[in-house]
């Protein structure tokens, strides 16, 4: 049986990939950032696990407006990274296991959750960013990739709620593939900021750490808020934090906070989190009573 | 009859939903930018900016907002920031440099109010 090893929430600032590709780990400005995510990629290389599930964001590259899907599932053995206007990165492909992403497809529609379906189609920032800080690319990616985009581009977007629920669909449908496989899902973007308008430069760090203790404890308040509520606690673009809603989802009640990066630079409050769930009795049967 | 999504009730001031209502109306101008991700529109804006504007359809306050380099106008006029940066790519301009205009600032004012001010 396939099942869920740990959750990461991260930013996935676009820049984070031009410093990455530009070399700039050891420059004293972005040492903060990249330093904290050498925990998140050492955790990962002990884990050891085949998929990381992205619950991610396009941000129309690879979907256009005339065609935006609220949830869309990519299915593809490779995907190449975009370009988004400034050339391609030089990274491998980004791989895929075909016959866990139909699994996982099949499982959500099943459940009512009614995905879109990609194939063929690069992916932008929303997994490229962080993508090289978790996982070594040389010679290529150890794993395999589930993307699972959300739509927190053009309102309406779906709600906190519905991501959540997402989450633990998605759990369902991990544990009911046959093979072994371990999985990390990953919930990308955030934290405090906004990047549009006169409200350009908005952050919160007070409700950035709130949300994260929020997210840990007691996720189910998070999802009360409307997207008005994230975007004037954090910034029009902080929105994207409900894909770290349905990253939690995925994950047990009772979760240990093995890592934390909180690195605001300029604009963007960049973070990473990972989570390994706490393995008691309690916990199992409080997750049964929530898919019950 | 405009109906009020409830989601964007309440939304700060200096901020701008895009929604269905706006990519209906700014379609066009949208895909105007979106399209900077291939390198053949990339070339083609940088060989003639006016022709380049005039085959994607956009309408003359469009193309003055382009000609202008008005980063702020063109989102308020209805077009999502994730393609304007595109755009900004191809023109030179880093996102730091198009977030200070859009503040109204110099870039060096708009730095010294950041964490790390001589962050690039």
């Amino acid at each position: 049986m396939a099942r869920i090893i740990g959750g990461i929430g991260t930013s996935h600032v676009p820049t984070i990939g031009v410093a990455y590709d530009k070399g700039r780990q050891e420059d004293p400005v972005w040492a903060p950032l990249f330093e904290g995510y050498k925990p998140v990629a050492k955790w990962l290389a002990e884990k050891q696990p085949d998929v990381l599930l992205f619950f991610y964001n396009d941000h129309a590259t690879t979907l256009f407006f005339d065609l935006y899907p609220t949830f869309a599932l990519g299915v593809g053995e490779r995907f190449p990274i975009a370009d988004e206007g400034a050339g391609l990165r030089g990274l491998p492909d980004i791989r895929g296991d075909v016959d866990f992403q139909a699994h996982i497809g099949e499982a959500l529609v099943n459940e009512e959750f009614d995905l879109a379906f990609f194939q063929n189609k690069p992916i932008d920032h929303g997994i490229a960013s962080p993508l090289p800080l978790l996982w070594p690319h040389e010679p290529d990616w150890p794993g395999t990739v589930v993307p699972i985009a959300i739509n927190v581009l053009q309102y309406p977007l779906p709600t906190a709620r519905r991501c959540y629920r997402l989450g633990q669909a998605v759990r369902r449908a991990v544990e009911s593939y046959p093979e072994d496989l371990k999985v990390v899902v990953v919930g990308t973007g955030g934290l405090s900021h906004q990047i549009h308008g006169e409200r350009t430069g908005f952050n919160n760090t007070e409700w950035d750490l709130d949300f994260l203790e929020t997210l840990r404890d007691d996720p189910e308040r998070l999802t009360q808020l409307t997207h008005a509520d994230y975007v004037r606690l954090g910034g029009a673009e902080s929105v994207e934090q409900i894909m770290w809603l349905a990253m939690r989802g995925a994950l047990g009640a009772s979760l240990e906070e093995m890592h934390r990066n909180y690195y605001l630079m300029t604009t963007t409050a960049m973070t990473v989190v990972t989570y390994e769930e706490r393995e008691n009795a309690a916990v199992g049967s409080q997750r049964e009573r929530e898919v019950a | 009859m405009f109906t009020q999504n409830p989601q964007t009730l309440g939304m700060p001031e200096g901020t701008y939903v895009f929604d269905l209502r706006t990519c209906n109306r700014r379609l066009a101008f949208n895909r105007f930018f979106w399209n900077m991700i291939r390198p053949e529109a990339r070339q083609a804006f940088w060989d003639d900016e006016e022709a380049a504007m005039r085959a994607a359809g956009l309408d003359d306050e469009e193309m003055a907002l382009v000609r202008a380099r008005d980063w702020l106008g063109i989102v308020q006029a209805g077009v999502n920031f994730f393609v304007l940066e595109k755009w900004a790519r191809v023109v030179r301009k880093t996102n730091l440099e198009v977030y200070a205009i859009m503040r109204g600032e110099s870039f060096e004012e708009f730095m010294q109010t950041r964490a790390v001010p001589h962050a690039r």
